[in-house]
């Protein structure tokens, strides 16, 4: 590039015609000479101070900063082993999940299964222990244990339709509300179930493994909700029957009343 | 020869006389030759600025292996140590499989516990009945709106004017009307409590996938869920209150009408008995 330049420019000057031009070409070439022209080799004493500038920084500005870093880590670690997850605290808390199921597991469980029946006849004692054996495939020898201790529908020649409809609206009410309790004394031993499983697993689980067991807990007590509500709905069924039955009787003794009204003012009539 | 010889020299002086003719031209031409032409190579052995430069090179090597190798190598052991915390006492993989299992184990619970609330429990025998209790067992919401009639069959209808005392038509309206919104109410939580599990098994379904970092937003997602189960829990029973507090002031009700009956009758009785 710098020998292309030489040649172009010499060209110019022997061709030059005047000495103006000459000169021209002078202030033209040294110019451009001065800006291709390689640069100065630095002073030893910049060289040096370029140098320690870079030590400098090193040692100033870098290794402060790595210190930093390093004792933020440091903070953190010792954060995490000895505030958030000491391990001598997650193992103590594994322990007291241990005691507690061996403590409370078993002794509940027996609370739980302490036999309340108290019916005394035969019918009525195989109706208590049908209502609670927590099992759902047995609903047929409920209705056959009820029939037997409350009878069954009047026929229809022994009953008016009404009270035949209120009867028989009555009785299966009751039954209802004692298979849904079945259904939901055995769903009930299920969610018990669920519950020991997940204590058992939180007494070997890890810190981040734990968010599974709450979750699925959770999920687990929305179900035993849905079930407390299975039970709330029976039971505002059998209380609905209950209060229709009562009006029902009163529209019954409103039609009595009115019909011995009438009888009473006939029989007045007559005499 | 003698001739190549004599004609090399006559050039010599033809360019000797140009030259001489054209100085200032020369003097340019010259000037940016000089300006122009390749600096001289400093020699490694001996120019002085070679050695500062190693020994400079040498001393920025030396520091930057001890400060920032020594630095990054502390960072890098204690980042170690938080790794290695991290994969066997936070979130060790062993515990995180564990968990998983347990969740699917709990999936099985929560599945006999469906199929335990899906058995049918109807009992009633009678055409009439069985077509009130079909829509009160139904959980379907729509159903809600067949209920009155149902009811009216199998209860009867509030007695006409002349058939009752407004006193009576009041009580009996009043017991059927909390008696059908119970049951009315009573569809609805079942309908509720339906779509709660569907949606308990879904929530869970989604933890057997789940990692730990996620884990915690299905856990917020669960207890959203819990706090709206346990309003609806709040809804039922307030329902069951209410059936049970007109249930008592109508009993209270049939009381302050037989003592008004058996005021009217002792009255009744005092003016027959003054008339004879």
């Amino acid at each position: 590039m710098t020998f292309l330049f030489f040649v172009i420019f010499s060209w110019f000057v022997v061709k030059a015609k005047t000495q103006r031009q000459v000169l021209a070409l002078a202030l033209a070439g040294t110019t451009a000479a001065v800006l291709v022209a390689p640069p100065r080799v630095q002073a030893q004493s910049s060289l040096v101070g370029a140098i320690q500038a870079v030590l400098n920084v090193i040692n100033g500005i870098i290794h402060t900063g790595l210190t930093s870093i390093n004792s933020v880590r440091t903070a953190i670690n010792s954060l995490y082993q000895n505030v958030v997850w000491p391990v001598q605290l997650i193992n103590l808390a594994r322990q007291q999940v241990t005691q507690m199921i061996a403590q409370y597991r078993n002794l509940m469980w027996g609370i739980l299964r302490i036999n309340v029946a108290s019916a005394t006849l035969p019918p009525t004692q195989q109706l208590e222990r049908v209502i609670r054996d927590q099992q759902t495939g047995d609903f047929a020898l409920l209705t056959t244990s009820y029939g037997n201790a409350y009878g069954p529908v009047p026929v229809s020649t022994a009953a008016s339709p009404p009270d035949r409809a209120m009867t028989d609206v009555d009785d299966a009410m009751a039954l209802d509300t004692l298979k849904t309790l079945k259904k939901t004394d055995e769903a009930g031993t299920l969610a018990l179930q669920a519950g020991d499983q997940l204590e058992s697993g939180a007494g070997v689980a890890a810190p981040g493994s734990s968010p599974f067991l709450t979750a699925t807990a959770v999920v687990a007590s929305i179900q035993c909700q849905a079930l407390t509500q299975k039970m709330l709905a029976a039971d505002l069924r059998q209380e609905a029957a209950r209060l229709a039955h009562e009006s029902a009787l009163l529209k019954r003794s409103t039609t009595y009343t009115g019909q011995v009204g009438d009888q009473i003012i006939n029989l007045l009539k007559r005499n | 020869m003698k001739k190549a010889l004599s004609m090399g020299f006559e050039r010599c002086k033809c360019g000797l006389r140009w030259t001489w003719g054209h100085k200032l031209r020369v003097a340019v031409l010259a000037l940016v030759l000089v300006m122009l032409a390749p600096r001289q190579v400093k020699s490694q052995l001996l120019d002085p600025c070679c050695a500062i430069l190693v020994a400079g090179l040498t001393t920025i090597s030396s520091t930057m292996s001890n400060v920032i190798g020594g630095g990054l190598n502390s960072i890098l052991t204690v980042d170690r140590a938080i790794q290695n915390f991290e994969q066997t006492v936070v979130w060790p993989l062993a515990q995180v499989t564990q968990a998983h299992k347990l969740v699917n184990s709990t999936q099985s619970t929560f599945n006999m516990i469906q199929t335990v609330t899906r058995i049918p429990v109807n009992s009633a025998t009678l055409p009439a009945p069985q077509q009130l209790e079909q829509i009160l067992l139904s959980a379907d919401a729509n159903q809600i709106g067949q209920t009155s009639a149902s009811y009216s069959v199998v209860y009867g209808p509030v007695p006409n004017v002349t058939a009752a005392s407004q006193d009576v038509r009041n009580r009996i309206d009043m017991a059927d009307a909390a008696a059908q919104a119970a049951m009315k109410r009573s569809i609805a939580i079942d309908n509720l409590a339906n779509l709660e599990i569907q949606a308990a098994n879904q929530i869970n379904q989604s933890l057997q996938i789940a990692a730990p970092g996620s884990a915690p937003i299905i856990e917020a997602q669960a207890d959203a869920w819990l706090v709206r189960a346990n309003a609806y829990t709040q809804a039922a029973i307030a329902d069951l209150m209410r059936v049970r507090a007109i249930d008592l002031a109508d009993a209270g009700a049939n009381i302050k009408s037989g003592a008004t009956s058996t005021t009217n009758l002792g009255q009744e009785l005092i003016n027959l008995l003054k008339r004879r």
